[in-house]
This record gives structure tokens, C-alpha cells and sequence, in this order.
């Protein structure tokens, strides 16, 4: 009998781990419909990039006839795009780093010393987060332009490191707050000044914290467009993001969809790299400072 | 002692920051709400003081309502879609589902794609012509139903659609991890009572990640009112439609023009001004909402 009574809940329980399973079916279904358009619409871009635009218009679904680069160049050469890459990689790269060099140490005090008004020098940064860069840009104009900052990369670049300091300094003061004093304490207690102990033990402990806000900012800052195209005028400062605004406009008047296309891969291949090898921490590090 | 011995690097460590942020963020952030009570018609010209006469002309102004209306209806309506959709995936992704951490990457892939890249392959989908919509309804029969997707009169949902779709992927990356905090233990003590995935999401899940949800909701609340990049480049012709107007495109109009300059610089802040009262605004409401006693668990 109790054999029995095993048996037969032993059945149930296969029955709900069935049934279970069951319920899985839409959901993977749900789940997998919006995955696939994601990576078919990329895929479909990409491939479309490479037709003419009389294929194009004949049939959406075919395949290109040749892989000919004629796109790309066009797209290229349309914009100059090379003059643009350099200068999204040289205002990109440049503010990336300034924005670290001087919201890393801020973060570092904020979290790790104790001293009054720490709490509200930290939130008045954070604050900043909440601020639309609408409200502040008219005038920021005014001021850079009275000493002849705008319209230059220097300038541009200033302005990406002053908007990216409250989000970085947010994350990073999330992030050193996790850090163990031991460390420091004993390398302390070893007889390393103040300035040793963060350079050669927190910088070290920190450096996920500081990739994650490195590759945080490069991707906002390279794919942004609104500053660009307030803060710069001439087409020898432009970037990237506004290259294919540009090509955009052009291409529409022309029907040139296929060499559009290519403009978006351009833009989109040195994101691409980034989040194939780095999306598992950039997904962290959108959470770290919402979710503790 | 450590702490004593760091104390003299807090000048010199917060001092850069600071100072950057005080005299270029800050200080034009005060300077752009006392601005609003002037006229100012170049960066060049003098001010003029007039009191609220921009706010009073703004009520007038019928763009500027378009605008605010299209920025609350980003907020409300696409945040309801947005949340709606990636409630439904966060449970969904909570109930044991294989390969979770590939369909959350290829759920947030779009956030990473430049706003303009997403705006031309949204174009592209949307054509009348040879869009990916319609060719689509073509192949499963469905041919009649296609149209234009983004005609005049109906840019701006359009447009919503868009940014839902990057942003549902945002929000459920945030949503999942705020549900990974929760024990285990109770989800299996709720699948022993017999509770189902819906059941479970609305009584065990929801209620555990209330407050966390609170600080989503003002992160979407922030991130929908300040929208610019994909409502302007969504007519990409640089001549932005009054329809696809948000609040900070109407600054950057105001402020700057399109084609022709404007420099309405005061009348632009002015509309700064509301932008940033009505984000402080939501985000004490929200607050208010979200607020309660800390679970125990």
C-alpha cells in the first residue's frame, strides 16, 4: 500500500512537471518570436546593405546578386566618412578617459572617506542624472562659444566629459562601495601613503567598475548626435553619428536605401565588437546603480 | 588613521569633478531657469528682462503644446506599453526558461544601436512601398492591411513604437536583475502551494520588487522626457515636423532653428524650464507612489 501511494504521487509529480513544461511552449515561443525579428532586422540590414537598390526594389527577400562594395565606398566617400570615424574616435576615446580621470578619484572620496557632506556632494552629483541637457545647453552655448570653444573638438569634448560626470560618478560610487577595506587598511598599516594606496590598490580593485563605465560611456557618447549637432558647426568637426544623419538626409531625396544601409553598418560595426565581447558587463553595469 | 591620513586627498580628489560640474553644469542649469524670464534674440545681443511673458506666450503657443502633449504621451501611453511588455517577459524569463542570458542580450541589442542607425532601419520598415511591414503581411496573406506606417497624422505613435521597442529591452535587463534578488525559497514555497506563473508574478514577484520598480519608473520617466534623437531624426530631412516634436526638440528649435537659425533663446528656456519642473514634478510623484515599509525577506 505504501508502495502505492508512492507510485501514484510519483505520477503526479510527473504529471506537473509536464504540465509544467507545457506552459514553458508560448512562453519560449513569446520570448524567441521577439529575439528573432531583433537579430533578423540586423541581419536583413546588413545583407540588404550589399544589393543594389534596383534589387532592393524588385524583391525585399532576395539575396544580393554580388558581394560588391559599391555601397560602402559611395557611403564612404558621400560624407567623407573617414575625416568623421577619426574625429568619433578621437572625441570619443579622449572624453571616455577625461570623464574617468576625474570622476574616478570624486567616487573614490565620496564612498571610501568619511566626511561630513559626503551624502549630499554624492546626491548633488547624482542629481545631475535628472537634469535635461535642454535646460542647460542654450547657455552652456553662450559660454563656450564667448571664448571660442565651440565648433571644436576640444570644446565637444568638454562638453561629453561635464555631461557624463553625474551618471559616472553614480556607478562608480556603486561600485567602490562594494570594495573591502581590508586591502587598504593593511597596505595602509604597511606604511603607503594615501595617494599609493588608491593608485596601486583601489585603481586595480576597481578596474571592472571602470571598464563598465568606460564602455557605458563610449557606446552613448559614439552613437549621440543631439550635442554633436548643437556644439559643432563645420563639417571638418563632425562625428560620426551626425555623418549618417547627414548621408540619411541625402540618401532619402536620392531613393539610395541600399547605401543608407551601408551607413548604418559602418556606424554600427565598432558597437557590434563591443557588445559581442562586452555585453555581459554593460548589462551589469546598467543595473548596478538601480538595483543594489 | 587611514581615514585621517585620506582626509587630505579630498580636495584635491573632488575638486576636478566638482569644479567641471559646478561651472559647466550647474551654473548653466541656473543660469538657463533665470533665462526664461527674459528675452534674448541672439548670443550676441543684450537681454531683456519681461518678466513671465514666456510662459504666458507658451500657453498661446500651439507647438509648444504638441510638444508637451507628445512628451507625456511617450511617458504614459509608451511607458505602459513598454512595462506592460516587459512585465510579461520578466516572468516569462523567471519560470525556468533555458538560455535566459541570450534572449535578455538580444532583447537589449537595440540599445546599443546609434538612434539614428535605429531610426533608418525603422524607416526602412515602415515604407509603404517596399517596407519590411508590408512585405511581411504580403508573404502570410495579409496584403490588404498593408500601408503607409508612418503617414502624417500618425508620426508620433510611429515614433513610440520605436523607442518601446529599444526600450522594453532596457527595462526587462533592470526588471530581471531586480527579480534575481529575490530568495529562491519563495518561489518554491509558492510553486508547492500550487500558485501559477501568473499567480506568481502578481503575488510573489511584483510585491517584492515594488520599490525597485519605483526607481525604474522614474529612470523611464527621466529617459522619455528627455527623447530627441529618434523623434528627430524620424523625418531625417533636417526639417523636423511639428507632429514628431517632443519638449527638448522644441528647446533646440526655439533655441537654435533648423534650417534657419531662430535664437529664441529666452522663449527656448522658458520651455527648458518646464521640461525640468515637470521631471522634478513626476519624479516626487512617483516616489510618493512606490513609497513603503521595507519587505522582510
Amino acid at each position: 500500500m505504501d508502495a502505492n501511494i508512492k507510485q501514484s504521487s510519483q505520477r503526479n509529480r510527473g504529471i506537473d512537471r509536464l504540465i509544467r513544461r507545457i506552459t514553458l511552449i508560448p512562453m519560449y515561443a513569446t520570448v524567441s518570436m521577439w529575439a528573432f525579428f531583433n537579430i533578423f532586422v540586423i541581419l536583413w540590414i546588413a545583407i540588404a546593405s550589399f544589393k543594389t537598390n534596383r534589387e532592393l526594389y524588385a524583391n525585399v527577400w532576395s539575396l544580393p546578386t554580388s558581394l560588391s562594395l559599391a555601397n560602402y565606398i559611395k557611403a564612404w566617400s558621400v560624407v567623407k566618412m573617414d575625416q568623421l570615424f577619426l574625429n568619433s574616435l578621437i572625441v570619443v576615446s579622449v572624453s571616455v578617459v577625461l570623464t574617468l580621470i576625474v570622476a574616478a578619484p570624486a567616487a573614490y572620496i565620496l564612498t571610501r572617506v568619511t566626511f561630513r557632506g559626503a551624502n549630499f556632494i554624492t546626491q548633488f552629483f547624482t542629481a545631475g542624472m535628472g537634469v535635461p541637457a535642454a535646460i542647460l545647453f542654450i547657455p552652456l552655448f553662450g559660454m563656450l562659444a564667448a571664448r571660442g570653444w565651440v565648433d571644436s573638438l576640444p570644446g565637444l569634448i568638454l562638453v561629453y566629459v561635464v555631461l557624463s560626470i553625474p551618471f559616472t560618478i553614480f556607478l562608480l560610487t556603486g561600485f567602490f562601495s562594494t570594495l573591502p577595506a581590508e586591502l587598504e587598511e593593511s597596505a595602509a598599516i604597511d606604511g603607503a601613503s594615501p595617494l599609493n594606496v588608491f593608485i596601486r590598490i583601489m585603481l586595480p580593485l576597481a578596474s571592472p567598475g571602470l571598464l563598465t563605465a568606460a564602455i557605458l560611456n563610449f557606446v552613448s557618447t559614439w552613437n549621440e548626435y543631439m550635442i554633436a549637432l548643437i556644439f559643432t558647426t563645420s563639417a571638418k568637426n563632425r562625428t560620426i553619428s551626425l555623418g549618417l544623419y547627414s548621408l540619411q538626409s541625402s540618401m532619402q531625396y536620392t531613393g539610395d536605401w541600399v547605401g543608407m544601409f551601408a551607413g548604418v553598418v559602418i556606424m554600427m560595426v565598432p558597437i557590434m565588437i563591443i557588445f559581442v565581447l562586452l555585453s555581459r558587463r554593460m548589462i551589469s553595469g546598467i543595473t548596478m546603480g538601480a538595483i543594489k | 588613521m587611514l581615514n585621517k591620513q585620506r582626509r587630505k586627498l579630498i580636495i584635491p580628489f573632488l575638486a576636478p569633478s566638482l569644479i567641471l560640474y559646478l561651472v559647466f553644469f550647474v551654473y548653466p542649469t541656473i543660469k538657463g531657469l533665470g533665462l526664461s524670464l527674459y528675452q534674448w534674440s541672439g548670443f550676441k545681443l543684450p537681454v531683456t528682462f519681461i518678466g513671465l511673458e514666456n510662459f504666458k506666450d507658451l500657453l498661446k503657443d500651439d507647438n509648444f503644446l504638441v510638444a508637451l502633449k507628445n512628451s507625456l504621451f511617450l511617458f504614459f501611453v509608451g511607458g505602459l506599453v513598454i512595462f506592460a511588455v516587459a512585465f510579461v517577459f520578466t516572468s516569462f524569463l523567471t519560470s525556468g526558461i533555458k538560455a535566459k542570458d541570450f534572449f535578455r542580450g538580444i532583447m537589449f541589442f537595440p540599445n546599443v544601436i546609434a538612434p539614428i542607425a535605429v531610426v533608418t532601419i525603422w524607416q526602412f520598415i515602415y515604407n509603404p512601398r517596399f517596407g519590411l511591414l508590408n512585405g511581411l503581411l504580403d508573404v502570410i496573406g495579409l496584403g490588404k492591411f498593408g500601408q503607409s506606417w508612418a503617414a502624417p497624422g500618425r508620426i508620433f505613435p510611429a515614433i513610440t513604437v520605436i523607442i518601446a521597442w529599444i526600450a522594453i529591452g532596457y527595462y526587462l535587463v533592470l526588471l530581471l536583475a531586480a527579480a534575481d534578488k529575490i530568495p529562491q525559497d519563495i518561489y518554491d514555497a509558492g510553486r508547492v502551494d500550487g500558485a501559477n506563473t501568473w499567480q506568481m508574478f502578481w503575488l510573489v514577484t511584483l510585491p517584492m520588487i515594488w520599490d525597485v520598480i519605483g526607481i525604474i519608473m522614474v529612470l523611464w520617466m527621466i529617459s522619455a522626457l528627455k527623447q530627441f534623437e529618434i523623434a528627430y531624426a524620424f523625418s531625417s530631412t533636417g526639417n523636423v515636423p511639428v507632429e514628431a516634436y517632443t519638449l527638448p526638440i522644441y528647446v533646440v528649435v526655439m533655441g537654435f532653428g533648423m534650417r534657419e537659425p531662430i535664437y529664441k533663446l529666452g522663449y527656448a528656456s522658458a520651455i527648458g524650464c518646464v521640461l525640468l519642473f515637470i521631471v522634478v514634478i513626476l519624479t516626487l510623484l512617483i516616489r510618493r507612489i512606490f513609497k513603503r515599509e521595507n519587505l522582510q525577506y
